[in-house]
């Protein structure tokens, strides 16, 4: 039988029944979603189908209107949803392929909803629990064979959209091709990444994140340093989100945690740090005062902001452990020592190892922390998972770790570590005692192009198995003949079939000039000795950044100091350099993900093709920076409307094409999904979305030796058609009503007609067809002509500085 | 000169642009209900007597181009003998065409003639389908081409008209509508066919609805709510949805007679159409235009503003109708409220409420003025409205004993 999910049906329209079915339908499956029957109906609803289908309604509404948006095409992907409630709908479960069921975390409900389900359901259906931590086994009792046969738990986390850990939990009696099935399809369709975990309590993500943050709760109350403090260590410093732990804590909801951490003591009855999910009596204490978080503004959490009435400034304040009060703090003056000297170090190694070694109190206290967090998950195994890859995996893709528990041992140095926790006088785990015996001072290693991990259990290094379809730049790098051409913000990597891959690896992965010079050398590289190029990086980080635009602080020194005709020069080189991936005599794929901004999306407009990751951010965003597209974006940009015309189509309208192309660059509009930049016309119907980030270089170079297969000749050269002066009337006369509107600032209007002046090709007659060539010129005149200003110097400065675009 | 008396005035219901009952209705269709309605109600009058229709249309393109005076004649079964026109004066198009056949009645060239108007906003847009100002004039001074809204917003801003002001006149305009709606004073509307599509069955059906009321009037309407709203055309204005007009759907059509037609036909006229002027003025402030119009027209009949016994003053936007209504010496609220006795301004409601079909609304006012006119026995009445580019028009009427 060829298993095939044809449709979907998600029971419970909450905020992760809502996410999940958002997710399905924007992964093309129709989906139905189901809740209750409202209790509180009058007896005139009783038989009004809306009002019977009350609950579900909102919880679909919900969905629309959550922020970050849960739909990526919210425009279309609703549609593929239907909705109904479970008296008057449940029998179309009969039609669905898979039942997802994430009704309210208790098992008598559960177990009496499967009862139902059985009856009806199609005997190939799959049912998958999203349930965080009630037992497999005891959901499944009193079912039939082949309903234990096809449940599985797929637990998500939230946002479901974004967060892209998908744990697997498997009973005794499950379907084996199930199991398969199902690891195959979360990973290809829903684009997530799937730890298999055992019918514990909380699973694998958060068992170890759950204690790390009631470990942390533990140590504060008795420790001599603050919140904001451990904050200051344990966000982006140490290769976590940015909400840090106690940030984190607000976020998710202090009952919530507390509801995870009492399942865990309840069940738990053997765990040997099993006090530890005892919170501390302050906690308690926010808990029953409602204390809970973001979610309870007016009371806070252990954060809370408040804004002075006399200046309107925003207050932070944070909790003072002792009184229970919260007091107002100054975030950059809190920094502790050593988060100062990780902040400084470039990996993240040596942020970590600056965080956990240094002197200062906080440091010891980030110490005592983590090494007893590391112990207490070297001790999970085997019970929550036999790997490390899986323990590392779900802290990587569940709570956004940089680095899983493992992998930052391997960072701060197993050995020496282990040597300051014994004279700590704690007690290491047997398992890693054998393993720096028989001399492996790592958990993983990469040896001849493979990556390996350490089985605690086996006490032996064994490969990592990816799925085919994963190519990971960091293991053909581990090969160092792979890499072919190095500089500091790039490199040209071997990755196999006579593929090159052109990777960013700067800050931001913003395009410098170093990029734009190794650029044309890779691609003489390629033509010598390759078959074809795929553009593409694997930075961490969700979304993550393909590349943030372009770095000003090179042209931004030569305006200041007068050197217009350098800038003029480096755009000429720049213009070579994309025009040069454009026709080049091989295929050239790109493989963008999350923020792709600037330079960035310029890049990815010149190649044959994109593979682009579902969650792509992408947008030409120049003007916020003072500036027009300077590497051929706008005229790509315009291209690819107009290679959209049908041949035989007779184009009165240009206006109908011009201006949402024009929008897209004045407004500099980025893209929430990559179905809204195919929306936008940045991604054209040639061009792929892939769903699952891990997938994107591999596809693309796929899709180089596809095109290779099928006889590659690259882009002939070719006139394009522009709208000309009437766009340029049009733009002008509409600019008025902004200004005057107070919608656009001034410099901004002069870059806004700058911008119409190139994308509109000049005073021309509308449908002029013109040469690349002197769009090029207008562009890179609109270029330089806006550096010498002193207001694009200061709109670049203030990007650079603040991140955020001056108006002026 | 001759006189021009004004036999017949009817309009279809304003209905709102895409959301109303109209939304689907051919513009030609309107038009075509709006010509047969004038006819059926000028008994006697038989369809071979009509020389001519002129039609005012702001935006005479697409399904509302072609000459559609002309083709409109045809469909309402017109003989061929009968011609017909198309008139461009933006919002007095519909106005124009009136004048236009008066003064050919008047100057003894033309009998019995039509003036109608006709806008279409849900299926020709504002602005229309191609808008393409012109190049270089457009970087010279885009004056010319500029947004409606911001042009209120000036006004405002340069006149001191309030948001308080614009509110309290928008939500007088929204009262007496609804009270002239219940009680049934708008006699000039002609029950429209409304067409819509609708899928039902796998299929697409045709289906018509007849529409005899105006559909964007809001009893409901409070100052509350309209303070509420958030300005329309600029980030810190005080320009709104609520004290703007609304984008509507409608046609209107006025038949028109000499004195020996009205003599040969047995009837009797409503009122004669004493005169007809415009007036210019700052494109970035277009709505003042009724503030130079009627003073002007006013000046050329020796009438004082007290001596007109209705006006309707197109309220484009609120901010225009009050500067125009203190220019011309009424500015006192008692003029416009609703619940004045003494009110002449727009006195069951404007475009506020009832809605403004750019190039219908000049021929729409002239059926709702001839209405009240006869209703109140008012000797003359005024009809105005500001026109984009920076103009105003004024019509002068006087009711036949």
């Amino acid at each position: 039988m060829v298993r095939r999910i044809e449709k979907a049906a998600v029971i419970g329209s909450g905020i992760m029944g809502g996410g999940i079915a958002a997710l399905c339908a924007s992964a093309g499956i129709p989906t139905l979603l189901l809740d209750i029957v409202p209790f509180d109906l009058k007896p005139e609803e009783k038989d009004n189908k809306d009002a019977r289908n009350r609950i579900v309604k909102a919880g679909l509404e919900g969905a629309k209107k959550a922020k970050p948006g849960l739909f990526m095409d919210k425009k279309t992907d609703p549609d593929l949803i239907s909705i109904g409630n479970l008296e008057d709908d449940f029998d179309k479960l009969k039609d669905v392929d898979i039942i997802f069921e994430v009704v309210v975390e208790n098992l008598k409900i559960k177990q009496s909803l499967f009862e139902r389900v059985e009856k009806v359901m199609k005997p190939t259906c799959i049912i998958a629990s999203n349930t965080s931590g009630l037992p497999l086994a005891k959901m499944a009792e009193g079912r039939s064979a082949q309903f234990k046969k096809n449940f599985v738990i797929l637990h998500f986390f939230n946002p479901v959209r974004y967060m892209k850990l998908l744990e697997l939990v498997a009973g005794p009696d499950t379907d084996p091709e199930i199991c398969k099935f199902v690891e195959q399809w979360g990973e290809k369709v829903l684009g997530k990444g799937i730890v298999w975990a055992k019918d514990t309590p909380n699973f694998i993500g958060n068992r170890i994140g759950v204690y790390f943050i009631a470990e942390a709760f533990r140590l504060l109350k008795d420790a001599d340093v603050t919140i904001p403090e451990i904050d200051a260590m344990f966000g982006p410093t140490f290769g976590l989100p940015k909400t840090a732990l106690f940030g984190l804590a607000d976020l998710v909801g202090l009952d919530t945690i507390g509801h995870l951490s009492e399942n865990s003591y309840q069940l738990l009855v053997n765990d040997e740090q099993r006090d530890v999910y005892q919170f501390p009596q302050f906690v308690k204490d926010m808990i029953a005062k409602k204390m809970l978080g973001n979610k309870t503004k007016d009371q806070g959490g252990f954060y809370k902001s408040e804004v002075d009435l006399a200046t309107w400034k925003k207050i932070k304040k944070v909790i003072d452990v002792k009184t229970g009060e919260h007091k107002e703090f100054d975030k950059k003056a809190v920094v502790p020592e050593c988060a100062k000297k990780a902040k400084e170090a470039k990996t993240l190694a040596e942020k970590q190892k600056a965080i956990l070694f240094s002197d200062d109190k906080a440091s010891q206290f980030a110490w005592k922390l983590i090494s007893r967090a590391a112990i207490y998950t070297a001790n999970r195994i085997p019970e929550i998972s036999d790997t490390i890859v899986g323990i590392d995996n779900a802290m990587k893709w569940g709570y956004a770790w940089e680095a899983g528990p493992f992998e930052m041992w391997d960072n701060i140095g197993l050995e020496e570590s282990v040597k300051k926790m014994e004279a700590d006088g704690l007690t290491i785990p047997e398992s890693i005692k054998t393993m720096l015996k028989k001399g492996n001072k790592t958990f993983y290693k990469i040896e001849g192009g493979k990556k390996y991990y350490y089985d605690l259990i086996k006490q032996e290094y064994k490969p990592i198995i990816f799925s085919e379809n994963c190519l990971f730049l960091e293991v053909f790098k581990a090969d160092k003949k792979n890499v072919v051409m190095s500089n500091d913000s790039c490199s040209l990597i071997d990755i196999g079939d006579g593929v090159f891959d052109l990777e960013f690896h700067s800050k931001m992965n913003a395009i410098n000039k170093n990029m734009v010079d190794f650029m044309t050398e890779a691609a003489m590289y390629v033509y010598k000795n390759g078959v074809g190029m795929v553009i593409g990086n694997q930075a961490p980080g969700i979304p993550g950044a393909f590349s943030a635009g372009g770095d000003l602080s090179y042209m931004l020194g030569l305006a200041r100091s007068g050197k217009f005709s350098e800038i003029d020069q480096f755009i000429r080189n720049v213009h070579a350099g994309i025009m040069g991936i454009r026709y080049a005599p091989f295929p050239i794929v790109a493989a963008p993900y999350g923020m792709t901004l600037g330079g960035g999306c310029e890049v990815c407009l010149a190649c044959d093709k994109i593979v682009a990751h579902a969650e792509l951010y992408m947008g030409l965003v120049e003007i916020g920076a003072g500036l027009v597209p300077g590497g051929c974006g706008m005229i790509n940009l315009w291209r690819k409307f107009m290679d959209s015309v049908p041949g035989p189509a007779k184009l009165t309208d240009f206006g109908g094409y011009f201006i949402p192309a024009f929008m897209n660059v004045a407004q500099a509009k980025v893209s929430m999904s990559a179905a809204e930049a195919r929306a936008n016309g940045f991604l054209g119907p040639k061009d792929r979305i892939v769903f699952n980030k891990d997938y994107i270089i591999g596809e693309a170079k796929k899709e180089v030796l596809k095109m290779l297969d099928e006889g590659y000749v690259p882009p002939r050269k070719k006139k394009i058609p522009v709208m000309g002066r009437e766009a340029i009337g049009m733009v002008h006369a509409e600019l008025l009503n902004m200004r005057g509107g107070g919608y656009i600032t001034p410099h901004m209007e002069t870059i806004a007609k700058r911008i119409a002046f190139c994308m509109a090709g000049g005073l021309v007659n509308c449908g002029t067809l013109v040469d690349e060539e002197y769009l090029m010129t207008l562009e890179r005149e609109a270029f330089v002509d806006l550096w010498k200003t002193e207001n694009t110097q200061k709109m670049a400065e203030h990007i650079m500085n603040t991140g955020k675009p001056l108006m002026i | 000169m001759r006189e021009a008396y004004i036999v017949t005035s009817v309009r279809t219901p304003g209905c709102r642009r895409s959301k109303g009952a109209f939304a689907n209705t051919r513009p030609e269709d309107l038009l075509v209900t709006a010509l047969n309605g004038l006819m059926e109600r000028s008994k006697g009058v038989p369809k071979d007597a009509v020389e001519d229709i002129m039609v005012g249309c702001a935006f005479p393109e697409a399904e509302q181009g072609l000459n559609i005076g002309r083709i409109a004649a045809q469909m309402a079964k017109f003989p061929d003998a009968t011609c017909g026109a198309t008139v461009n004066r933006f919002c007095a198009s519909g106005l124009e065409a009136i004048a236009l056949q008066a003064m050919r009645i008047k100057a003894g060239w033309c009998d019995v003639a039509i003036g109608a108007g006709l806008e279409s906003m849900s299926i020709v847009p504002m602005g229309g389908n191609m808008p393409r100002p012109h190049p270089e004039w457009a970087m010279e001074n885009p004056d010319v081409y500029i947004s409606m809204g911001m042009t209120a917003e000036n006004v405002a801003k340069r006149y001191n008209i309030t948001r308080e002001m614009q509110d309290e006149f928008g939500f007088n305009s929204q009262m007496k509508a609804a009270a002239a709606q219940e009680k049934g004073l708008y006699t000039e509307i002609v029950p429209t066919p409304a067409v819509s599509y609708v899928y039902k069955d796998g299929k697409y059906e045709k289906v018509i609805k007849m529409q005899d009321f105006d559909d964007g009037v809001r009893k409901d309407t409070t100052l509350e709510g309209l303070k509420k709203l958030k300005p329309a055309f600029a980030s810190t204005g005080s320009v709104t949805a609520g004290n703007s007009s609304q984008t509507t759907d409608g046609a209107a059509a006025t038949l028109l007679m000499s004195e020996e037609a009205v003599k040969k036909y047995g009837l009797k006229p409503i009122a004669k159409v004493v005169g007809y002027t415009v007036a210019g003025c700052r494109a970035d402030e277009m709505g003042v235009g009724p503030a130079y119009a009627i003073p002007k027209l006013l000046k050329m009949f020796g009438l004082k503003p007290t001596d007109i016994g209705l006006y309707e003053i197109n309220e484009a936007f609120a901010s225009q109708a009050i500067y125009s209504a203190q220019q011309i010496g009424l500015a006192d609220k008692k003029y416009w409220a609703a619940d004045s006795d003494s009110r002449i301004i727009n006195v069951n409601g404007g475009a506020i409420a009832l809605g403004h079909p750019l190039g219908c609304t000049g021929a729409k006012l002239c059926a709702q003025l001839m209405t009240m006119m006869q209703k109140k026995g008012a000797k003359y009445g005024v009809e105005s409205m500001c026109i984009g580019g920076g103009m105003g028009a004024a019509a002068l009427f006087e009711l036949c004993e």
